[in-house]
């Protein structure tokens, strides 16, 4: 059963992506494009001439999709939460890579603000893993959803993950890896056609990703976590109308001043 | 027994050798000869299971203390020599307290040199690692500005150092851990000065002083040792209990902190990187540094559970985390590398210091890999200093054009240190399911965890900042050069490499057989990658977008600097921490 969402895992990103756009149109009280909007684009895009830099950032933009869609296909598997973050951070350190491995100015600043979102989000996602460790005496994602909700013994670290989903779907205030009014993308810019779809549905995927993280607050109640996801859902696109961009260290100090001792401080309560 | 004699005197016979021999190719398989030798015996000694034990005959043990007192007086005449007061002072100390513990020296029945499991692991690391880079020396040598003899000379050193090692690996006795330890200060402080202009004979001398603080406390450890238990053997002081125990195994954790650099005794290992590169790989691969985590590792059974041994989990950890901020302001290439050496040693001492079987192994681990990825890292920064004239990072822009195959190894390394499926990442995932299992029973270890997870991804962040530097790329539509590197270069460097994957590949299976899936993946894309090239040539190239700008761009770095106030805040802190060490073992 699991194959068949691994297969449709694009699909259902897209429409995750597609529902968000509507959702925040109706927030904005505007019309929004339809729903399935993200993959009228992908046709759009697959039309397009595709120009590239060099073959190696073209291939490196699209490991870095197979690679998420690898880190969703064992999220789904129910593999053990660590080696999951760390493949999905091999994933983003391919698209860095690709990013570093042209010579423009705004892809360079697009994988510098990369690594410091990921030095500001990484300790974070390690710890709400640890958490789970503490509850439930594993790292697997299958021992994790059969047991009970743990969101009671750890609502300090669901604080603090929902506080870093911003940063890997792209969201206001923490959007500066992407921060198209300042640097046209970041990393994306120097992509085109074929290569930029493959862009466009890796974010699809990181949706998937710290959703799915979402979802394991419910425990083996299947109800409180889709109910948690579709929640934190709402309250990130929310918390994105409300707010502006922050600076990149700004975003690095909020993070590590408030979510990390907020994980802390839980572990610390779990531990005593 | 015949092996491991042959470890420790088959270095200082190829030495003598290398010294003699006036010819080049003779130097080649002279050190080839002896690495090949090295490495085939650490092997061998690996693969059995008894422990070791040696005696030493009287004239042995008098010759020892005689080489040891004239040591210490070479570095007092250095003292003078240079106007160093610290050494002199720090040498004047050592004599009068080396004297008081050889006049105490109790009689022992237990062996002075034991080789065990660890020491056994210390030989694989020593001589397969050392070797290579020795044999890649003998070609370093070639471009440097120096007279035929100093060059062999040079190499010479790097043999006796490896010596000086296996040695010291193997030594139960403290007094006979002490002469070696100032062998290895000896050793590296002969060869940080080796170029012998004011800037590395000053970097030399503090090498020096720093180091001999190390071999204070190990002075001061073994008379702790005699006045409590009445002996100076490592192996007895471990199943004693009470006492003076813990203040005695906290010195030498301190002589251990200053051996691996930590904070706030980073100003020698950094000064080391005025010396020819070799140098460097050889000090913070296989050799001197690696004494840090190995003396923690064999005191582990007494620190478990301590507060020394706390203290010391602590600073390695916290060290890990302040070293790798603080190289993200360095534009050095060396230096960079330097710090994350010094950061990975304080994990290493940190999961050492924790003591459990599983962090012990993985300590074991980390040591074997760092010292193949930094081995490799640094022979490449040689090669890019030789070849292509940069030592900055600034210098290095866009390197990947004009030097593809040694971007192509630095790029190796950094891999290897921080991305699954190499083996030092690996250490530090395990690592992390290894604390946390932990925590339960010991709470603080969560400031370890924590010190764990930022490190890792500040190491992240300044390793792929000097990959930005050199990765900076133009389109497909400019074509490069290739790049022609000499054997004598190319050769360690791929053995490193394949040594490297062979290693990871082989841990991975004793962990657990179902990450090996992790290795097919990039396998899958490095085989796949020329019909995937080829695949691209059927999409136009384009030039990157620039804004309209025409200005030139290499490649944005991003710098971290300390304020003055933070930085004097951060040595301070550190310093009172390795106070504390002796203080917690004091009052514990």
């Amino acid at each position: 059963m699991s194959w068949v969402w691994i297969v449709l895992a694009p699909l259902l990103g897209g429409l995750l992506y597609g529902g968000e756009r509507v959702l925040r149109a109706r927030m904005q009280r505007r019309m929004g494009p339809p729903l399935l909007q993200p993959f009228y684009d992908m046709f759009k895009l697959m039309d397009k001439r595709t120009l590239i830099v060099h073959a190696a950032h073209a291939l490196l933009g699209a490991a870095h999709f197979f690679l998420l869609w690898l880190t969703v296909a064992a999220l789904f598997l129910g593999w053990n939460l660590l080696y999951i973050i760390f493949l999905h951070l091999f994933a983003t350190m391919t698209l860095v890579w690709a990013g570093y491995s042209v010579k423009s100015p705004y892809s360079h600043v697009g994988s510098n603000r990369e690594l410091l979102a990921l030095v500001a989000y990484e300790p974070v996602l390690i710890l709400v893993a640890v958490g789970f460790y503490l509850g439930t005496g594993s790292f697997e994602i299958t021992a994790i959803l059969r047991d009970q909700s743990l969101l009671l013994q750890m609502p300090l670290l669901f604080v603090a993950l929902l506080m870093i989903i911003p940063v890997k779907v792209k969201k206001s205030p923490f959007d500066v890896v992407e921060a198209h009014q300042e640097i046209v993308g970041g990393v994306e810019v120097e992509y085109s056609g074929l290569f930029y779809e493959f862009l466009y549905m890796a974010r699809f995927m990181e949706y998937l990703f710290v959703y799915s993280f979402v979802y394991l607050f419910g425990g083996g109640s299947h109800f409180l976590g889709a109910s948690l996801a579709v929640g934190a859902f709402f309250v990130v696109n929310l918390v994105d109308n409300a707010t502006a961009r922050v600076r990149p260290a700004e975003m690095v100090g909020i993070l590590y001043k408030i979510a990390l001792p907020l994980a802390l401080i839980n572990i610390i309560g779990m531990l005593l | 027994m015949e092996m491991v004699l042959l470890l420790v005197l088959l270095p200082v016979v190829a030495a003598l050798l290398l010294f003699l021999l006036p010819s080049e190719r003779l130097a080649y398989t002279v050190t080839g000869t002896a690495a090949g030798v090295l490495s085939a015996a650490a092997f061998l000694l690996y693969m059995t299971e008894t422990p070791l034990l040696f005696g030493l005959s009287r004239s042995a043990e008098l010759a020892i203390v005689a080489a040891d007192v004239i040591l210490l007086l070479y570095f007092v005449y250095q003292g003078v020599r240079f106007n160093a007061k610290a050494v002199t002072a720090l040498a004047v100390v050592q004599l009068l307290l080396y004297g008081w513990a050889e006049g105490m020296l109790p009689a022992s029945e237990a062996a002075p040199v034991i080789v065990d499991e660890l020491s056994r692991f210390m030989f694989l690391i020593i001589n397969v690692v050392g070797g290579v880079i020795a044999l890649y020396a003998v070609k370093y040598m070639e471009y440097e500005a120096a007279e035929p003899v100093r060059k062999r000379l040079f190499v010479a050193y790097l043999l006796i150092f490896l010596s000086v090692m296996n040695a010291i690996v193997i030594v139960n006795s403290l007094m006979l851990f002490f002469f070696l330890f100032e062998m290895t200060t000896l050793a590296s402080y002969l060869l940080i000065g080796f170029r012998g202009d004011a800037l590395s004979r000053e970097n030399a001398l503090r090498a020096l002083w720093m180091n001999q603080v190390g071999g204070v406390a190990i002075l001061l450890a073994a008379l702790t040792a005699i006045g409590g238990f009445g002996t100076v053997m490592v192996s007895e002081l471990l199943r004693a209990d009470g006492g003076a125990l813990l203040l005695a195994v906290a010195l030498l954790g301190m002589a251990a902190l200053v051996k691996g650099a930590s904070i706030p005794f980073d100003g020698w290992l950094i000064g080391a990187m005025v010396a020819p590169t070799p140098v460097s790989a050889m000090l913070h691969s296989a050799t001197m540094v690696k004494i840090a985590p190995f003396l923690i590792l064999k005191l582990s059974p007494a620190l478990a559970a301590t507060a020394p041994g706390g203290m010391i989990a602590l600073i390695g950890a916290s060290v890990f985390v302040a070293a790798s901020y603080l190289a993200l302001s360095r534009t050095l290439l060396k230096e960079i590398l330097g710090y994350s050496t010094i950061a990975l040693l304080g994990l290493m001492m940190s999961l050492a210091a924790i003591g459990s079987e599983e962090s012990r192994m993985l300590a074991m681990a980390l040591m074997l890999f760092h010292a193949l990825a930094k081995a490799l890292l640094f022979l490449t920064a040689g090669v890019i200093e030789k070849l292509h004239h940069a030592k900055e990072i600034t210098d290095m822009k866009g390197l990947v054009h004009r030097a593809p195959r040694s971007v192509f190894y630095m790029m190796f390394g950094f891999v290897s240190l921080t991305l699954p499926p190499f083996g030092l990442f690996m250490g530090k995932l395990f690592a992390i399911t290894s604390v946390a299992a932990l925590l339960r029973e010991h709470p603080w270890l969560l400031a370890v965890l924590l010190g764990i997870v930022v490190g890792s991804v500040l190491l992240v962040l300044l390793y792929f900042k000097v990959a930005s530097a050199l990765l900076a790329r133009p389109s497909d539509i400019v074509r490069g050069d290739g790049e022609e590197m000499p054997f004598g270069f190319s050769l360690p460097l791929l053995l490193l490499g394949v040594l490297t994957v062979t290693a990871a590949a082989g841990f991975i299976t004793i962990q657990s057989d179902g990450l090996l899936a992790l290795f097919a993946l990039p396998l899958l894309f490095v085989a796949l990658l020329p019909f995937l090239v080829r695949a691209m040539e059927r999409f136009d190239r384009t030039q990157p977008y620039h804004c309209g700008e025409k200005e030139g761009f290499d490649a944005a770095l991003v710098y971290f600097e300390l304020s003055a106030s933070a930085r004097r805040l951060l040595y301070g802190g550190f310093g009172a921490l390795f106070v504390l060490v002796a203080l917690s073992g004091a009052l514990s």
